[in-house]
């Protein structure tokens, strides 16, 4: 084995692969899953965009705050809430991580900083806002803050809780993070359709915050990109906006026929813009992690998944008494 | 009335939406350029263009905004532009679109290229002509971050001067400059051999992937060749031009080995290596790049940037060879053209028709 190139140790590349097989093998379970009607309600997949769930969470703690959005799987695995709480959700059982009553698009766990996915396009900005106030004011006198991020589609960064969250959380100088997944639909809408200022990064000039554009199916680029971001914010630098161009593999939703992409872009994408073959070629073809390595991982991870279905499968499903639980918070 | 004839003269425009993009937005406060001003950009130098009388632009498509905004305001109609045609070409928002663009741009002959980006834009094209032996010029405009090459200049002004080129009222001997070159070469080990070249500086870092691409830490800098290297200009060419200033007509080059600790340094040097960024590098050395004579690269493994981008990996057994090339390509030489507009009075008509 030849030294590691890398800017991480080899245990938490090793990390980062087993997070993003996670993620993929998630989605692509549910694929099939949902289209043998075993799940109630929606799913959007994040297939295709492992790097930038997996390697931002890699910079952030328990402590650190995060707002996910309709296709929050990946997010909510790189955050570390546990993948069979996960399932047990999407199938809408009890054990679930909202005990089978929130479902695909509101799995949340505060444990883990995880506020939360949501069905509502935007509506995580100005949480985190919220988020990123908290950290501000608990850091008063120390050097360092917690940060919180929010992930938001290229489609809901039109509406305006979001632009309304970059102005506030530039006038408040939070230690809030705007990451804009593009993968270049709104639903169906190409960004060319409904984006009127195509950069993202013009956005966020536009409201004093720096803005950043990186390859997204590069895990590197995000990675570095993010990290020095994050350290930014964690200093009192302010908020800032990282646009990750990356695409996803599956529609907008499961069921979608996909008739606005242009014929072979699926097949395409899959081959020349699979942000985990990048990662898998560059760690073995540096000779830092063996390709028997990797596949051990592919392996365990199917287990995992195979067990997660298995007991999501098994779980009971809330009772009418449970509509009536988890309402209202204790302060 | 139009000032001068229009004539079927016609220049290709080659504007990058994704200059000035990069993380150095964040850790050096750089400046970012927004759509909408290189829109502006595009139809000061498109007015000034057809002022002088070129019939039509060529320009290529993008999906980052430029062609969006500027088909609105086509829309409305104005007829103080030339007539605009798009190459066909499906944009794929990578440097891709830059290479494709100048292949099309090539085969449709047009005059001229303009071309609105950073040294990283310019970069791509000139590595298109150079590839296809091509003497067509190109006439920059600076948008992007850390531009050591394209000036900073009214684009009416260069609309003009282009024009004045493309419709043959200033002869290529006096519109048109030669310029250097780097050709960097990688060989050996079990890939195929690599060829790229940099306009201003190739620059090897100990970095082993690309990362976010941009560089801007010191510490990572192994060595630069430059082609040129001008006292006043920002970006990492600065580190030989604090050194030893080499003009952009100049013959030859500079080499400067970077020290991996100020310990082993000849000397520290403070650089703007980046917007907002001056930095200690410690010097090891430094020495004159020769035309067409190669430099071995000493670094066993990391990356090449080429134009302050890291682009190239290099692996242990992976051979880096510099080799600086004179008069590779040519630019427009916009002042000179409006000297010799002045000189020669060719912006003038009779005061009554």
């Amino acid at each position: 084995m030849a030294g590691n190139p890398f800017p991480l140790p080899k245990e938490q590349l090793l990390q980062a692969y087993r997070t993003m097989r996670t993620i993929r093998e998630f989605e692509e379970r549910l694929h099939i899953d949902f289209g043998r009607g075993d799940i109630p309600g929606f799913v959007h997949l994040y297939a295709g965009e492992e790097a930038a769930g997996t390697c931002i969470m890699m910079h952030l703690g328990d402590g650190d705050r995060i707002a996910s959005t309709h296709r929050g799987h990946g997010h909510c695995i790189g955050k570390g809430v546990d993948v069979v709480a996960m399932m047990k959700e999407i199938y809408g059982r009890k054990g679930g991580a909202c005990e089978g009553k929130g479902g695909s698009m509101h799995i949340a766990d505060l444990h883990k900083g995880m506020m939360g996915a949501n069905g509502i396009l935007g509506a995580g900005a100005p949480l985190v806002c919220g988020a990123a106030l908290a950290a501000k004011i608990r850091a008063k006198g120390k050097e360092r803050s917690e940060v919180a991020i929010s992930f938001v589609g290229d489609g809901a960064s039109n509406q305006g809780t979001f632009l309304e969250s970059l102005n506030l959380a530039a006038v408040w100088n939070l230690p809030a993070i705007f990451v804009v997944e593009n993968n270049g639909y709104a639903e169906s809408t190409s960004r060319d359709y409904g984006v009127a200022v195509d950069s993202y990064v013009d956005r966020a000039a536009g409201f004093g915050l720096p803005g950043v554009t990186v390859d997204g199916t590069d895990f590197f680029a995000v990675h570095e990109a993010a990290g020095e971001i994050i350290e930014r914010a964690r200093k009192g630098g302010g908020p800032a906006l990282l646009e990750c161009k990356m695409v996803r593999f599956h529609g907008h939703f499961e069921g979608d026929a996909q008739t606005y992409r242009a014929p072979g872009e699926n097949e395409h994408n899959r081959e020349h813009n699979d942000c985990l073959k990048k990662f898998a070629a560059a760690v073995s073809g540096a000779g830092v992690i063996a390709a028997d390595e990797l596949k051990a991982i592919d392996h365990e991870v199917l287990g995992l998944i195979e067990r997660a279905v298995s007991e999501a499968k098994a779980a009971p499903q809330p009772t009418a008494a449970d509509l009536l639980t988890d309402v209202y918070v204790k302060y | 009335m139009n000032p001068l004839p229009i004539s079927d003269a016609c220049i290709g425009v080659i504007a990058n939406p994704v200059s000035a993009r990069d993380i150095r937005r964040v850790v050096a406060n750089a400046g970012n350029l927004q759509i909408t001003d290189r829109v502006n950009i595009v139809l000061r130098l498109l007015q000034a263009a057809r002022a002088a009388g070129v019939g039509r632009a060529l320009l290529m498509p993008d999906r980052g905004g430029i062609r969006a905004l500027l088909e609105r305001h086509l829309k409305r109609g104005d007829a103080s532009l030339p007539h605009i045609d798009w190459l066909d070409m499906q944009p794929t928002s990578t440097v891709e679109d830059s290479f494709t663009a100048t292949r099309l741009l090539q085969r449709a002959g047009v005059a001229a290229i303009v071309v609105l980006g950073g040294d990283g834009t310019h970069r791509a094209m000139v590595r298109e002509l150079h590839a296809a032996g091509s003497a067509l010029p190109i006439a920059g405009l600076s948008t992007g971050t850390n531009n050591a090459f394209p000036e900073m200049r009214e684009p009416t002004i260069t609309g003009l001067a282009t024009a004045l080129y493309a419709t043959g009222r200033i002869a290529p001997q006096e519109a048109l400059v030669a310029n250097k070159l780097l050709e960097v070469q990688i060989t050996g080990g079990t890939h195929a051999a690599r060829h790229d070249v940099a306009i201003v500086d190739a620059v090897i870092t100990h970095d082993r992937t690309v990362g976010a691409r941009a560089l801007w830490k010191a510490g990572s800098l192994a060595a630069a060749y430059l082609a040129f290297c001008e006292p006043e200009a920002i970006g990492l060419s600065s580190i030989g031009a604090l050194l030893q200033p080499v003009g952009r007509r100049e013959r030859g080059g500079l080499a400067v080995q970077i020290a991996a600790h100020a310990a082993d340094a000849l000397t520290l040097l403070h650089a703007p290596i980046a917007p907002g960024l001056v930095l200690p590098v410690p010097v090891a050395g430094w020495q004159r790049l020769l035309p067409d004579e190669p430099l071995a690269v000493q670094q066993s493994a990391g990356t090449v940037a080429l134009d302050g981008e890291r682009e190239l990996i290099f692996e242990p057994g992976q051979h880096v060879g510099v080799t600086l090339r004179e008069a590779a390509f040519r630019t427009l030489d916009v002042a000179r053209c409006m000297a010799v507009a002045a000189r020669d009075g060719l912006l003038r008509t009779p005061p009554h028709p």
